[in-house]
């Protein structure tokens, strides 16, 4: 049987956070959970941790939003879906982020499902690459 | 008397103002200008009526003192003639000015060209004000620059009106902000007690209605002052979500503005109508589709909804009329003293719905 998909939750508000944990236990995956962008640091310099896929809520408080993390995953290569109800606000950042972005509210199922099939086609690129790399 | 008493300054009294002797005092020191005849004593009536702090400087003379300032100019500023006569603009600035704005009158004095800036400024007694300066060159008949004119206006009240309405613009999306987040706790409490519980599916119903509802009122937030909603963006946000496949969904319809009460019946009825197109109806096969169409009825007063399913597989029409979801909307529609009339064609449901809108 294939390892479980680590996925990391970013997420401050603690009942949106509990639910999409059981959405994503439901499917198999290991959730790893952070509330600031401080433990979402700390669980990706984390070795044991070896997120595979993220889903990050924008606003975490007046003063901080996930962009942080969000840069050092780019940086890292590993995909991640934006969970926000502030896209008026954040509108021109979150372009630039380029990245999948779900509407909050929305059903934590297909928040979790999104956010494999993120995870799944960039391991079908990564795959395509090594092939054409080995060719 | 004395000109400058704000007490004579009142509004539309011209007879005072026209006491104003500064004009004379200044054309009398400047002969050799080109004041005379008929423009002479437009001029000085000009000067002398206008509301409009007005200021000549002469730039033949070192560091651009004002040889000539209106009454309006004195009762803006609080200075007296004497105080004003023979010094440089600048005494009007305070520790609060910004040095941008000062460094483009600069530049534009320098290159001889005109430019309208906004800047702070202190009147005598020290109180700042906002003062949109509109200064520019003025040529003699030769083409030789002879004065700087400069007229302030103070737009204290202007600039506090933007900062309000930028305000109440951030207010609104911190408020939009707020309620999208509580509609997604109240969602996923039901999520994790339904789960808790073992009644996923009846969670997930309840979910469906409460998000379908936080939709709707998204909308509403930026105008929120307004009172009145836009019902064409409300039911388009409803049913938004059903729409991935565009052909399968066809909206026709402009932004009639209806009461903001009106904005959760919009949002629970065409839910309701659009979970049954998707579980029995249009939506439940490969190729049906739905057309909506809006409108207000003016002589009734009322928001006209038709909702038209085709192409969907035979209903079977008790089911779904006995269902919850039709209850909803059976009791909402009779409680606001609305209709709803239902007729089963062969490729689906198509309604005509009838909500009281009054005057909005």
């Amino acid at each position: 049987m294939a390892d479980p998909v680590n996925i990391m939750v970013l997420e401050d508000e603690l009942m949106i956070l509990m639910d999409l944990e059981f959405a994503a236990e439901d499917r198999g995956c290991t959730v790893r959970s952070a509330t600031t962008v401080e433990e979402a640091m700390a669980l990706l310099d984390d070795d044991t941790a070896r997120i595979d896929v993220a889903v990050l809520d924008v606003t975490l408080s007046p003063q901080s939003t996930c962009f942080p993390v969000a840069r050092q995953l780019d940086l890292r290569g590993i995909p991640y879906i934006l969970h926000s109800g502030d896209l008026d606000r954040h509108n021109e950042r979150i372009r630039e982020l380029d990245a999948v972005l779900i509407a909050k509210p929305a059903h934590s199922d297909d928040v979790i499902d999104r956010a494999l099939s993120l995870l799944d086609q960039s391991q079908n690129e990564a795959d395509q690459a090594n092939r054409q790399a080995a060719e | 008397m004395n000109t400058d008493d704000p007490r004579n300054l009142r509004l539309g009294d011209q007879a005072r103002l026209a006491f104003d002797d500064a004009p004379e005092r200044f054309r009398d020191g400047h002969a050799s200008e080109q004041f005379s005849g008929s423009s002479g004593v437009l001029f000085e009536q000009a000067m002398a009526q206008t509301r409009m702090a007005i200021c000549l400087c002469d730039p033949n003379h070192e560091d651009l003192p004002i040889v000539f300032a209106n009454r309006a100019f004195r009762a803006l500023t609080g200075y007296s003639e004497e105080e004003i006569i023979g010094n440089n603009c600048r005494f009007l600035q305070g520790p609060d000015t910004d040095p941008e704005p000062i460094a483009r009158i600069r530049d534009a004095i320098v290159n001889e060209q005109v430019v309208v800036v906004e800047l702070l400024n202190y009147r005598k007694n020290g109180t700042s004000f906002w003062n949109a300066l509109h200064l520019g060159p003025i040529y003699n008949d030769q083409g030789e620059l002879i004065y700087f004119f400069g007229s302030q206006w103070d737009v204290s009240g202007v600039r506090a009106a933007r900062a309000e309405e930028r305000h109440a613009r951030e207010m609104a999306r911190e408020l939009s902000h707020r309620m999208k987040n509580m509609f997604a706790v109240i969602s996923s409490i039901v999520n994790v007690t339904g789960r808790m519980r073992g009644i996923r599916s009846e969670a997930d119903e309840i979910n469906a209605r409460i998000q379908a509802l936080g939709r709707a009122y998204e909308t509403t937030l930026d105008e929120a002052s307004v009172g009145s909603i836009d019902a064409g963006q409300a039911i388009s946000a409803v049913l938004g979500p059903y729409s991935a496949d565009t052909s399968r969904l066809v909206m026709h319809g402009d932004n009639p503005r209806v009461p903001f009460g009106i904005v959760s019946i919009i949002g629970l009825v065409l839910h309701e109508l659009a979970a049954n197109a998707a579980k029995y109806g249009a939506w439940a096969g490969e190729t049906g589709k739905v057309e909506v169409d809006w409108s207000i009825d003016t002589p009734s007063e009322t928001l006209l909804i038709t909702w038209q399913e085709s192409g969907g597989a035979p209903v079977d029409a008790p089911a779904i009329t006995d269902g919850v979801g039709s209850a909803i909307v059976n009791r909402m529609l009779q409680t606001c003293s609305g209709t709803i009339e239902r007729r089963w064609e062969l490729g689906g449901l198509h309604a005509t719905l009838r909500i009281p809108v009054g005057k909005s």
